[in-house]
């Protein structure tokens, strides 16, 4: 299994398009989309500025980004070429595939992560204590896993040609849900309540909580481990279940 | 279920007890298609066994079923007495698959050096890369290779432990003559050593030159199992053909001696016949002046197409004409 993990982030390594791609979508994203704004202009009442609060947002956007258009389409894709048969014929566990493929989004995600927290330490002076520049980066780093088991999952669920829309609208609803591009402190309560039941709400959640100086709140944690169970534990099943023509 | 990994494994080990396979009426449809019907049988260790049929008899869905990539809808199947499932996740079985699909972006040797790690009971990467002859691509990217190649890193990845069971679906589709030799030369190590090998194939000569036992499969339904020589000898091993003039009396040729099968074309006669020297002196001894008389031994080829003939017709279906043309398929 140790084998398969390397072998999956070695293949991602070496797409070298798709590694740029991914680095520089958020990255450009984030200065766009603070183009405007004054540096020290706050969103409602939350205490952050428009800058803080869409370098957190976008460092999630771009590795959810990496991960979930990564992986569904990829996965979906291998099993169409009969690969995943063929890995089924070996003594693998289904944990063991989508461990491996959660490794391989994660190595993409990282590098997008940074690049974007980079740019509003450097160009967009954001100042941050040092802990809370470590504690955002491995936040949200962690927090993309959970939309790398749902890319894993999307791949089983799908076709080759329909995982990439349907990751599209799983990536447009939960980023828009989540506060990622325009910020939730204007919508109605009842909203802002379902959707910190949703994934992308409590990953951005991550991240702004640290950027106040406060830990992570432990309800975000908890509704981002369910959905990780969730997803990975769907993944897993459904690698072991497939019995259609892949 | 945990096997400890023995890097030093040198060959199968010895079965007892329960067959290598047993297929007990085991059924599998597609909606209203039924792809494998009621099929039981068992298959024994080192025995060298062809699995043959047209397109769609249902064949590879017999091999997902045996290896567990599909789900019988009825009957069991058993691989050393455990589910597919069990006996895989042992390392007892190895499969190359005409669909499986190879991964991308990585080393043949890194791809074979997966299958290594995951197998219980693996070889040392470098021998298994030399038994399948692909030592000298070692470095080669995974998608930048021939067909050929490609089927050979296949059957690298199916022999890459001390399996005892080998599966083996069309396995020299795309190969030219040359390297289809070598690859059966390579397998025939692999019986040698003791290992029961199961192989789909609708190459005709490869199952009359290497399987011990045939097994025929059309319309989802075992209707042959055997050596490649009792299948000749059931199809009818010997082909009559002559031409008569004038009326043709169908009763009297059909009440022939050894005749297996019988073809009215115009002036002329087709009979299939499991002892030719009988039915043609019989032909004669009815009074008939046969004219261009020839007998001809079947190929197992011509056996096979007038196994799934009368299959067919016996099935009620619309039966394909021609009983034994040579080359129709």
């Amino acid at each position: 299994m140790k084998t398969l993990v390397r072998l999956e982030i070695l293949r991602t390594l070496r797409n070298r398009k798709f590694m740029f791609f991914s680095m520089m979508y958020p990255a450009l994203l984030f200065v766009i989309s603070t183009l405007g704004t004054g540096k020290d202009k706050e969103v409602g009442d939350l205490g952050l500025t428009y800058v803080a609060y869409y370098m957190v947002a976008m460092a999630a956007f771009g590795a959810m980004t990496a991960v979930l258009m990564g992986n569904a389409e990829r996965i979906a894709r291998e099993r169409e070429k009969g690969w995943v048969r063929q890995l089924r014929l070996t003594a693998l566990p289904g944990r063991g595939y989508v461990t491996a493929k959660i490794a391989a989004a994660a190595t993409v995600s990282l590098p997008s992560i940074l690049i974007v927290l980079i740019l509003g330490a450097t160009v967009k002076s954001v100042h941050m204590a040092a802990w809370q520049w470590i504690a955002i980066a491995v936040s949200t780093w962690a927090g993309s896993l959970v939309f790398a088991a749902l890319g894993v999952a999307i791949g089983y669920l799908a076709t080759a040609d329909a995982a990439r829309p349907i990751s599209m609208v799983f990536y447009f609803g939960l980023a828009g849900l989540g506060g990622l591009w325009v910020p939730v402190t204007g919508w109605p309560d009842w909203l802002q309540t379902v959707i910190g039941y949703l994934p992308g709400r409590p990953y951005a959640a991550l991240g702004q909580s640290i950027e106040l100086g406060d830990a992570p709140h432990a309800k975000d944690i908890a509704v981002l481990a369910c959905y990780l169970a969730l997803f990975a534990g769907t993944a897993a099943w459904l690698y072991r279940k497939d019995t259609r023509k892949a | 279920m945990t096997v400890t990994a023995t890097n030093g494994a040198t060959g199968p080990t010895v079965q007892t007890g329960a067959p290598v396979v047993g297929f007990s009426g085991v059924s599998k449809s597609y909606g209203a298609v039924r792809a494998v019907a009621d099929v039981s049988l068992e298959l024994h260790p080192g025995e060298t066994v062809a699995l043959l049929g047209p397109n769609g008899a249902g064949k590879s869905t017999a091999l997902d079923l045996l290896l567990g990539l599909k789900n019988a809808d009825g009957g069991s199947v058993r691989v050393f007495g455990r589910t597919p499932a069990q006996a895989i996740a042992e390392g007892r079985v190895g499969a190359m698959l005409q669909s499986g699909g190879l991964m991308e972006e990585v080393t043949v040797r890194e791809l074979v050096g997966l299958a290594c790690e995951l197998h219980p009971r693996a070889y040392p990467v470098d021998q298994v890369l030399a038994a399948a002859g692909i030592a000298d691509i070692g470095s080669r990217m995974v998608n930048k290779l021939s067909g050929g190649q490609e089927q050979r890193v296949r059957f690298a990845l199916a022999t890459a432990g001390a399996n005892d069971l080998i599966v083996l679906d069309e396995p020299t589709v795309g190969m030219d003559v040359s390297a289809r030799q070598a690859f059966w030369a390579t397998m025939r190590g692999q019986v040698e050593e003791g290992r029961t090998v199961l192989f789909a194939t609708h190459y005709l000569e490869e199952a009359d030159a290497i399987a011990d036992r045939v097994l025929v499969l059309h319309q989802g339904r075992l209707i042959a199992d055997g050596t490649a020589a009792e299948i000749k000898a059931r199809a009818g091993a010997r082909r009559i053909t002559f031409d008569l003039e004038g009326a043709i009396d169908e009763a009297a040729l059909r009440a022939l001696p050894h005749l297996v099968g019988l073809e009215i074309t115009g002036p002329t006669v087709r009979i299939r016949s499991d002892d030719a020297d009988a039915t043609t002196h019989a032909v004669y001894g009815l009074g008939l002046y046969p004219r261009n008389l020839e007998v001809a031994g079947l190929g197992l080829e011509q056996a096979f197409l007038a196994i799934t003939d009368a299959a067919t017709a016996a099935n009620a279906y619309p039966a394909g004409a021609g009983g034994d043309e040579a080359g129709k398929r």
